[in-house]
């Protein structure tokens, strides 16, 4: 059950549909372009321990980050490759991929100080625009570090640091090295383990007690070369009483190489506090995308994700949140769409740690064109979580007879007095549904679209305007079949 | 009177060393941290790793589950970092004219 503080006002979704209709950009056009390369460094394919060193000495990092990457490195060479979730992650080649390219000297304060190829792609995709008209902050991460980073004036005499990792790691070291890795640790997973070795940008934010942002924090993610990995690290820590809406996106040229996306996100909701944090994932069809995204919240905290997930080759993504303190809640939004080639695993964990923690997970996938959607989720209720409430539910929709969709939600409950709920249906789009839209005058292409976007409403009208629209593009591109 | 049972002398715990005892059904991480030994269950709370294969580090006195990474503190057994939420049992230690003993009940 929502709470009511998260209803945002509807956004009339059907009706934008005949203007989004004239939209016929495709994904190569509008996002797979890629610029001339003038980088500063541009690392050799392959990952050992010369690049990690590397990588902290380019960064003049302190001793025990250094060590703990080159630990996390060890831990990364002992984990076998995962052989669950999907068979193309045997594809992976991590020697195939350059773990570190540097774009631009630093995190520069104004757009006009940002190299010019650098600036036009951000220009292009519409990011200076955006700060100036809904944001109250942007930093704007090319390859491997942040070239951009700027934050409302009035937001830092209140307090609130946003900057990239790199420069937290530098001006704020005492708060980083006591919350980095204490989420996801760099021995979680063999994925958060090669982050933790080769870690480079991402973003820091710190809230103070009390204090609200009231306008999204918004981080954009692109990568430009051919067989890159992207390795960026976001810790966001909500103090008690604050609220931040921190939402990031990311675009990447179409390749034939693959290339790697693999990001650690650690968010830390302290008493009363409340963190939102909003992904549109739109890379290209050549991109592996394996995150670990992990929260936890604390005494009548909140934390709600809402992870839309539009490209990519292979997506394996589960956004959790450890509700740690009592009247915790946690609320899990998830889209997934999966066309020709696509393979979106996705879903979500809530662990109830605490009694009376409310939860909600509200998965939707769609399948077209031969595309995979599966909903992979856990909830848990530990023992002496009493009073806990929790409801999932995870739909699919299959769009065609050769597409798929699996469901695998895992429930644990080890306490007597919970309620919880849990509902999964998977539907095809009927000839029924279709032939009665169309009797109303509607051509096929446009009564399919009207369909998935009735399917996907319930999560878009939990988006800011601009990304609902955003939102609503994509998928209708998708239906075109143009993405990647 | 709660049971105790023997570890072994403390000098042959020296700081930085790690034992594994077993009682009935349990399994004990024994652990000289700096000097001072402390005992806790051998088996994390997340996933039944075996901490006493973990990296002991004496400075913070925790112990990190070789398993997925959660670090725990030897005093309170609680995890200091996640995926493990929940506590481990721990014992008390008695050192009794250099022998390390510890109170299972």
């Amino acid at each position: 059950m929502a709470t009511p503080d998260l209803v945002t006002p509807a956004v009339p979704v059907l009706t934008e549909n005949e203007q989004l209709a004239q939209i016929n950009s495709d994904y190569t056009e509008r996002y797979g372009f890629h610029d001339a390369e003038h980088y500063l460094y541009k690392a050799p394919k392959g990952l050992n321990r010369e690049i990690v060193e590397k990588i902290s000495e380019f960064k003049s990092e302190p001793a025990w980050m250094r060590e703990f990457r080159l630990t996390a490195l060890e831990h990364f060479y002992a984990r076998p490759q995962p052989t669950w979730g999907s068979p193309m992650l045997a594809e992976v080649d991590y020697d195939d991929i350059r773990y570190f390219v540097r774009a631009s000297e630093r995190a520069e304060r104004s757009w006009d100080d940002v190299p010019d190829d650098v600036k036009k792609t951000f220009d292009r995709l519409g990011i200076p625009e955006a700060e100036r008209k809904f944001l109250s902050g942007v930093g704007a991460q090319y390859e491997s570090e942040v070239v951009y980073h700027q934050i409302n004036e009035s937001l830092t005499k209140q307090g609130v640091i946003f900057t990239d990792m790199d420069t937290a790691l530098r001006e704020h070291e005492d708060i980083v090295r006591e919350y980095f890795a204490t989420i996801i640790p760099a021995n979680d997973n063999k994925l958060a383990s090669l982050n933790s070795a080769v870690w480079s940008g991402g973003s820091f934010v710190y809230v103070p007690p009390g204090v609200h942002v009231e306008m999204p924090l918004q981080a954009y993610f692109r990568i430009n070369t051919e067989s890159m990995g992207q390795f960026e690290r976001t810790l966001i820590i909500a103090d008690e009483g604050s609220y931040v809406h921190y939402v990031e996106g990311c675009t990447a040229p179409t390749y034939s190489a693959s290339s790697l996306h693999s990001a650690v996100v650690e968010l830390i909701a302290k008493p009363g506090a409340r963190i939102r944090y909003t992904t549109v994932q739109n890379w290209s069809a050549n991109v592996f995308n394996l995150v670990t995204k992990r929260a936890v919240a604390y005494e009548d905290a909140t934390v709600e994700w809402v992870d839309c997930n539009l490209g990519s080759k292979l997506t394996m993504k589960y956004p959790s949140v450890y509700l740690m303190g009592e009247r915790a809640h946690g609320e899990i939004l998830s889209i997934a769409f999966a066309g020709k080639g696509q393979h979106q695993d996705a879903g979500g964990k809530i662990i109830h740690a605490a009694p009376n923690t409310t939860s909600n997970i509200f998965a939707k996938s769609i399948s077209k064109d031969g595309g995979r959607g599966s909903y992979r989720g856990l909830l848990e209720i530990a023992k002496g979580a009493h009073g806990a409430r929790s409801k999932v539910v995870c739909d699919a929709l299959l769009l065609d007879e050769h597409s798929r969709s699996d469901t695998y939600p895992t429930i644990r409950i080890s306490e007597d007095d919970v309620n919880v709920g849990h509902e999964a249906t998977v539907s095809k789009v009927g000839d029924d549904q279709l032939f009665y839209l169309m009797s109303h005058g509607i051509p096929e292409d446009e009564a399919s679209k009207l369909i998935v976007n009735g399917f996907i409403e319930p999560i878009t009208k939990e988006l800011p305007m601009e990304y609902a629209v955003e939102m609503n593009r994509l998928i209708e591109l998708q239906m075109e079949g143009s993405i990647g | 009177m709660p049971e105790t049972i023997e570890v072994c002398p403390l000098s042959e715990l020296p700081p930085g060393e790690v034992r594994l005892v077993e009682h009935a059904d349990l399994e004990i991480g024994v652990f000289n941290c700096e000097g001072t030994v402390y005992a806790i269950e051998d088996r994390c709370s997340h996933d039944d790793g075996p901490l006493v294969e973990g990296t002991l580090d004496e400075s913070d006195c925790t112990i990190e589950c070789p398993r997925h990474g959660s670090r725990f503190d030897l005093k309170t057994g609680r995890p200091k970092t996640l995926p493990a939420y929940l506590p481990v049992d721990t014992f008390a230690v008695i050192i009794d004219d250099d022998m390390i003993k510890l109170e299972v009940d």
